[in-house]
């Protein structure tokens, strides 16, 4: 069971501007690829961080992951089903198996139980969803335990009835994780989740990656911080230029890289 | 009994003893309901179709997009009197739309509205949602959202942007006097009842036959009308986290 880039290069999204979310190998005219012939694999309770400077394509790797996009070329497979040649609602079912946590929390104008019960309320149907709703004007609405478990893993279970919009950067981060864990993902991609955060909100974020990990959800980290992939991750894939250089265990890429490149941008030199 | 009749049966019981009115409650109660009943159901209506269109065009890439959005725009500005003529030439016998017999009548009044009031509140839903960052729309992407909840959920981001859109709609309808007056007639029944008369051209009426008294009240009775519906609207678009919600 796992969530695999196979062989994918892109460019940059819809570069050609015609709709269809594709970009140069549709024909466009844009921009080089970010990155080209890129593979990773993450299993069921793994956690990799892929590492790597700014503007290498993190953030694109993570979306093409997270099925916001089709990929140039190559395919992207959620346990072992070829999403993009999935129907749609075969695929919509493959990316409710994906969450995801962005650099921002990009919380909704709710409260913070509205906003970690989202995934599972899109889960229901609408009949369900609008007796939600009218037993909600009444006060009657029921809160499911799962809103108040993914709150309890980041420390804010005290929290459920706050306005979002009365936060803290590292609280509403903590959020976006617990509603990104609420429905029960098999994988997570967490796209810089701690680069605006104090040590103490990074800290309660990474001890909640050790326990998805612990919970078997497979987790993909995108970061710049080469402690933070040490500290969370069990393989660490490296991405300079247009692609991934080295793919290993977190200790052996780190202590004995194999490419000299990563040996560099490790060690803090310009590689490019 | 009607219900005007019986609300003005309550009204002059009420009032009587306190102030004499210039006018018969009658007249008064059928006019605020015309004016209501014309303006809210174009107005409903409108939204229906504006908060779709809006949405429709502001996340959809298409040719022409520009010159929809500009025509959009336009219509904003579209003079009322032009609007209420064009749908008296279809409404009229000889129009496409002459068949169903709505010369002069509430229903011709709600079709002029509808098409005055459909400009403002997609022009206002438009820039509301297009407003909502595109964040929020990956947050509820990412999270499972069809584009159905997706839509849903940025409806609800933007839902003061389009309470305002709603309102600005409303505020054009109910003040219009140049459309109605040639599609719905002004006309009022001998038993002092309205049947195509709004406030706005009851108004117009008093004035122009001289009985200012009576077009003053009436001129605050809509602006009161207008304050109260502003105040329900703005109420149900503050529907708090947690206290509302809504679908998202």
């Amino acid at each position: 069971m796992s969530l695999d880039a196979r062989r994918i290069t892109h460019a940059y999204d819809d570069d050609n501007g015609d709709g269809n979310g594709r970009g140069v190998a549709d024909g466009g005219t844009g921009p080089a690829p970010v990155f080209r012939d890129v593979s990773l694999s993450v299993d069921r309770g793994d956690v990799v961080a892929v590492i790597g400077p700014s503007g290498v394509g993190k953030t694109t790797l993570l979306r093409l992951l997270g099925l916001f996009a089709e990929p140039d070329e190559g395919s992207v497979a959620v346990d072992g089903t070829d999403a993009w040649a999935a129907g749609e609602r075969d695929r919509l079912a493959l990316r409710r198996q994906v969450g995801v946590v962005f650099q921002e929390a990009n919380l909704f104008d709710a409260s913070v139980g509205r906003n970690v019960e989202y995934g599972l309320r899109v889960r229901r149907g609408w009949r369900e969803r609008l007796r939600d709703e009218l037993r909600g004007l009444v006060g009657d609405r029921d809160r499911p335990d799962a809103v108040r478990e993914a709150l309890d893993v980041v420390g804010l279970a005290d929290y459920v009835d706050q306005d979002a919009g009365s936060l803290s950067g590292g609280e509403a981060q903590r959020v976006a994780f617990a509603r990104a864990l609420a429905y029960d993902p098999n994988y997570l991609l967490l796209d810089e989740p701690t680069s605006d955060l104090d040590p103490r909100n990074t800290a309660v974020i990474e001890a909640a990656v050790a326990d998805a990990s612990n919970r078997d959800i497979g987790t993909v980290v995108a970061t710049h911080d080469m402690n933070q992939a040490r500290r969370v991750a069990d393989r660490v894939a490296v991405l300079l230029g247009d692609g991934l250089v080295e793919v290993g265990p977190t200790d052996r890429v780190f202590e004995d890289p194999r490419d000299d490149r990563t040996r560099k941008f490790i060690s803090g030199e310009l590689v490019y | 009994m009607s219900l005007i009749d019986a609300l003005a049966v309550f009204a002059d019981a009420a009032a009587l003893p306190v102030v004499e009115f210039p006018f018969e409650s009658r007249y008064l109660l059928s006019t605020i309901y015309v004016s209501l009943y014309v303006s809210v159901t174009a107005v409903a209506l409108s939204t229906f179709a504006s908060v779709p269109l809006a949405l429709g065009v502001g996340f959809s890439e298409f040719r022409g997009k520009r010159f929809v959005t500009s025509v959009i725009n336009t219509g904003m500005g579209f003079p009322s009197v032009v609007v209420g003529l064009l749908v008296l030439v279809m409404v009229s016998s000889q129009g496409p739309l002459g068949h169903l017999d709505l010369v002069f009548t509430k229903r011709a009044m709600i079709i002029s509205q509808f098409v005055l009031a459909t400009p403002p509140i997609t022009g206002i839903a438009l820039a509301a949602v297009t407003g909502v960052r595109e964040d929020v729309r990956d947050a509820a992407f990412a999270l499972g959202g069809t584009r159905a909840d997706v839509a849903l959920t940025v409806v609800k981001e933007a839902r003061y942007g389009i309470a305002t859109a709603v309102l600005a709609g409303f505020g054009r309808a109910i003040s219009e006097v140049g459309s109605v007056l040639i599609v719905g007639g002004n006309i009022a029944g001998a038993n002092g009842v309205s049947k195509t008369r709004t406030l706005t051209t009851a108004i117009r009426l008093e004035a122009r036959q001289g009985r200012y008294e009576l077009a003053l009240v009436l001129g605050a009775v809509l602006v009161a009308v207008v304050l109260v519906v502003n105040a329900v609207v703005v109420r149900l678009g503050d529907s708090k986290a947690g206290t509302g919600g809504g679908l998202r």
